[in-house]
């Protein structure tokens, strides 16, 4: 789906300003249009690796927040100019830490963030989109940029149901001093939900001001060091606090499939003698493998016992089964010669089931775009093997977000509710 | 169905669309229908918890009931499920109410919309009202007008009204109906019920057809011979003999169900999986269906009831013995006919459709059999090769399977048919909800792909309309012929395929 750009130009307003500005476009300019009764997002969109790229000349600009295939290309090619390992993803901070440490060039392009509306998401027609857009010049003060927004529906757009775009533009300091306009512009009668499209460590104040109760919550647990994404995870599920996660959806197809192999009534049996589960993940972020772990474990009514650290990064677990028995849990970082644009994106999986009187079986799924050598070897020839390909989850993060607000999803979902305090206790210390 | 653990793996990986609060009327409270099928039907959606926490069922019958006795009358029908799940059944009947109604007496629907407001208030059920018609067929168009008198219909997002089957008796009474309804409430808020729409194996058929790249190719005359689709039952009349002898199979079970079976099989592929699209597709199908002969159509169709029949340890009654049943009965409880669909894609393909009661099996399927191949250089086991077939098992057995030819094995070239299979059962083990309780879902969801749009109807009836005309006006050109009971049909309905040198199926 091709973003699109707002209608009108965004007309740049100082700070004090806003509100009344807005008002005065609502009652007056819009008088034709009614608003949209829906939702405010907000969005924190630092695109670090975007600007970083576009600054070195190594992506033409603008800048625009949304992740291009050329933001992807230009960012992959970039890991290797930083002497990154191979496997880094083209979306971890790691890259944008390493492209700051190239000082020296200043090529400038104009920054579109917030002012590019992904079509995922401007078909649910945001009541009000702000966005929190930091800059690499850490003494640029607050700039504020507001426009209108209709979005164009294939059936035509009778009877516009109008928005607005309001950016917020500035270093970090200026975003903070921007917090005070941004209560009032969140209508309080329609929900809120809150993007935080970017690491979890960068900004933490920011963080829990934009993400208060009431608001919906939305992360990426690929995003930032493993144990501040869990633990985020963990206290808004501890505190009935809604919270999204979309490296938790981005499991989806893991789930449906691992689901699948068991679905014929002959197999169902043996996931209650399951005794091994691998997990082999992309480079050396564990979180969304730790989260399919947890949720099996959840799934199964295994009780968990210990984590712990292994050789080569690797994480190791035990549970136990409700009949006692050990059921260990591996989780190996291996090295990919592609990787995929969000770190920590699962390999394979292999989970070994040894039901007394049966033929032992062998559960192998493999990423469409790994391989799964590893899993594959190893004993289990004497084993029934169910193999099969996850196919990966088309779309991109704004699609995620669009069936997330589509889906009016204003809790948790039970299912992450469950796994993500497990996660986290799998994640050694 | 095979009793199996479940799949915990499966629970919660479905994104189920959340059903807003609201209250469900039903009218015809004190029929078979609502404790049969309605209420065991909300009671599993609650169980399975897809209904709201606001919600409430208001049953209104023209019996003095009060609340209390319509939750033990109800939960005297469902006693088994009761036992089963006691604590869920208290918390779910605690949401049922009943009011005495009579739709023909304005007042008392001033009485309901105030008793409404009242559950309002009390179940938070916010305005959101499915008024649900489970009464005569007659009182359809009457039913909607009381209710858009009082205002009920009003608010077209707030309030809906679903229409059982079946919607008219012929053409001229269904757009009759159609103009009522419609000066009543506005199309989308109408939701003409098939239940047989409601059946996984039936919504299959769409995504067998439009989710694999392999059939839509070969979906069409160049490769498919013959269809047929067949709907038996063993059962006889029971219990409703005074509908039955004024409907006949044709309007019970043909105009509706396997219409609706015959227009997903035959339907163009929508441009989106959107209500109307399909609509659209499924209607367009009907208005080019035909009877293959509708100057004469006693050349096409076969019109049978069933005689005594069974063994001497289990005799079977036929159908004039039946209790409630003229004993010069002329409805028929049998037809089989042939179609045509005069557009690109099915233009000379016949469709046979058949359905009966007090056959041998009860099924329901559909056949797509292919063109042979067009020399045949091997020899057959059965003399001739068999041609290949589709076959879409709606129930029991749900699944598909197909059939082709292979080498026999051994020295010769010689070829046999084998079955390919598919069945639901093996590969989910999961019973598929009843019909109603996914229709009554997508009716409260305000989602209307499986319902039949009014011009659907309109289309299902004309196609019938010099069948029915012929058997108004003239029956003695298309008598009913005995058949007798636990036989798969009259002579004449084999005699209809032999014609064009085919068989029926024998399942």
């Amino acid at each position: 789906m091709t973003p699109q750009l707002t209608l009108q130009a965004p007309v740049e307003l100082p700070p004090p300003e806003l509100t009344s500005y807005l008002e005065k476009l609502w009652q007056h300019d819009l008088g034709h249009s009614s608003g949209a009764s829906t939702f405010t997002l907000l969005v924190w969109q630092p695109a670090w690796v975007e600007q970083h790229l576009v600054r070195l000349g190594r992506l033409e600009g603008p800048v625009t927040g949304v992740v291009r295939p050329e933001v992807l290309e230009a960012a992959r090619e970039a890991v290797d100019f930083c002497g990154l390992p191979p496997s880094t993803s083209p979306l971890a901070p790691e890259l944008a830490w390493a492209l700051g440490e190239h000082t020296g060039v200043d090529h400038v392009g104009e920054d579109l963030r917030g002012q590019h509306v992904e079509s995922a998401i401007s078909a649910y027609q945001p009541r009000r989109l702000i966005t929190l857009a930091p800059t690499l010049s850490k003494s640029a003060g607050l700039e504020t940029l507001v426009a209108a927004y209709c979005p164009l529906s294939e059936e035509g757009n009778n009877g516009a149901t109008c928005g607005d775009v309001v950016v917020l533009r500035g270093d970090f300091d200026a975003l903070r001093e921007g917090l005070s306009l941004l209560q009032p512009l969140v209508p309080d009668d329609l929900p809120c939900w809150v993007w935080w499209n970017g690491s979890l460590e960068e900004a933490p104040d920011l963080l829990a001001a934009l993400s208060s109760p009431g608001r919906r919550l939305v992360i990426d647990s690929a995003l930032g060091p493993p144990r501040r994404c869990l633990d985020l995870l963990e206290e808004r599920v501890n505190s009935s606090t809604a919270v999204n996660d979309l490296n938790w959806l981005r499991l989806r197809g893991w789930r449906e499939s691992l689901a699948m192999v068991f679905d014929p009534p002959g197999r169902r049996e043996s996931l209650s003698h399951v005794v091994h589960l691998d997990i082999d993940v992309e480079g050396s972020h564990p979180v969304q493998g730790l989260l399919l772990a947890a949720w099996i474990a959840d799934r199964l009514g295994w009780h968990f016992v210990t984590s712990y650290s292994m050789d080569g990064d690797a994480i190791g677990a035990d549970f136990e089964r409700s009949d006692g028995t050990e059921v260990r849990l591996k989780l190996m970082p291996v090295p990919v010669g592609i990787p995929s644009s969000h770190p920590g994106t699962i390999v394979g999986l292999r989970l070994i089931c040894e039901p007394d009187d049966r033929q032992p079986l062998c559960v192998i799924l493999c990423s469409e775009t790994g391989g799964c050598m590893r899993l594959e070897a190893g004993g289990v020839a004497r084993m029934e093997l169910a193999e099969d390909v996850v196919p990966k989850v088309p779309g991109s993060d704004e699609m995620e977000m669009g069936r997330l607000l589509g889906g009016g999803h204003d809790s948790t979902t039970p299912l992450l509710a469950a796994a993500a305090p497990l996660a986290a206790k799998l994640l050694p210390h | 169905m095979t009793a199996v653990l479940t799949n915990p793996l499966r629970v919660g990986l479905r994104q189920e669309r959340v059903i807003p609060p609201q209250c469900l009327v039903i009218f015809g409270a004190s029929g078979d229908l609502t404790h049969r099928k309605l209420i065991p039907a909300l009671f599993e959606l609650f169980r399975q918890r897809r209904l709201p926490s606001e919600f409430a069922v208001l049953g209104c019958a023209r019996r003095p009931w009060s609340d209390e006795e319509f939750r033990a009358r109800m939960a005297e029908a469902l006693s088994d499920e009761v036992a089963d799940h006691a604590s869920a059944w208290e918390q779910f009947s605690s949401g049922l109410f009943y009011e005495p109604v009579d739709l023909q007496v304005p007042e008392h629907l001033v009485r309901l919309g105030q008793r409404l407001e009242g559950i309002d208030r009390l179940r938070a059920t916010r305005s959101n009202r499915t008024f649900y018609l489970s009464v005569s067929p007659t009182f359809y168009g009457s039913g909607c007008r009381a209710l858009a008198d009082a205002g009920l219909l009003n608010d077209p997002l707030r309030s809906r009204v679903v229409i059982e089957k079946p919607f008219g008796r012929d053409y001229g009474s269904a757009e009759k109906l159609n103009r009522i309804v419609q000066t009543c409430a506005k199309e989308n808020q109408v939701f003409r019920i098939d239940h047989y729409l409601g059946k996984e194996t039936v919504q299959n058929i769409l995504v067998l057809r439009f989710a694999n790249t392999i059939f839509e190719p070969i979906w069409n005359r160049n490769f498919i011979s013959s269809v047929q689709i067949t709907a038996a039952e063993t059962v006889g009349v029971e219990e409703r003999a005074g509908y039955y002898e004024s409907s006949g199979a044709l309007r019970d079970m043909v105009q509706n169900h396997l219409t609706q079976m015959l227009a997903l099989t035959t339907m163009e592929a929508p441009g989106r999986f959107d209500p109307e699209a399909i609509r659209n597709e499924k209607a367009k199908v009907l208005q080019a269906a035909r009877l293959a002969d509708e100057a004469e159509p006693w050349n096409c169709c076969v019109r049978g009831q069933y005689g005594p029949g069974g063994s001497r340890s289990r005799p079977i009654k036929g159908y004039r013995e039946e209790p409630g049943v003229n004993p010069n009965s002329t409805t028929e409880t049998y037809v089989a006919m042939k179609l045509f669909i005069d557009n690109w894609r099915w233009q000379g393909v016949p469709f046979y459709l058949r359905t009966g009661k007090q056959l041998p099996k009860r099924l329901s399927e559909v056949v797509l059999t292919f063109r042979e191949a067009p020399v045949h250089l091997f020899d057959a086991a059965g003399g001739s090769p068999t041609a290949n077939q589709l076959i879409l098992r709606i129930q029991p057995n749900e699944g598909a399977e197909f059939r082709f030819e292979v080498k026999a094995p051994g020295s010769g070239m010689r070829s046999r048919p084998v079955d390919m299979q598919f069945s639901y059962d093996e590969s989910f083990g999961e019973p598929s909800d009843e019909g109603y309780v996914r229709l009554l879902a997508d009716a409260m969801l305000g989602d209307p792909t499986l319902f039949t749009r009014g011009d659907e109807v309109e289309a299902a009836w004309r196609l019938y309309t010099p069948l029915l005309e012929l058997i108004e006006d003239s029956p003695w050109q298309l008598p009913v012929q005995p058949y007798e009971a636990r036989t798969w049909g009259p002579a004449a309905a084999d005699s209809l395929l032999a014609s064009d040198d085919l068989m029926w199926r024998r399942p």
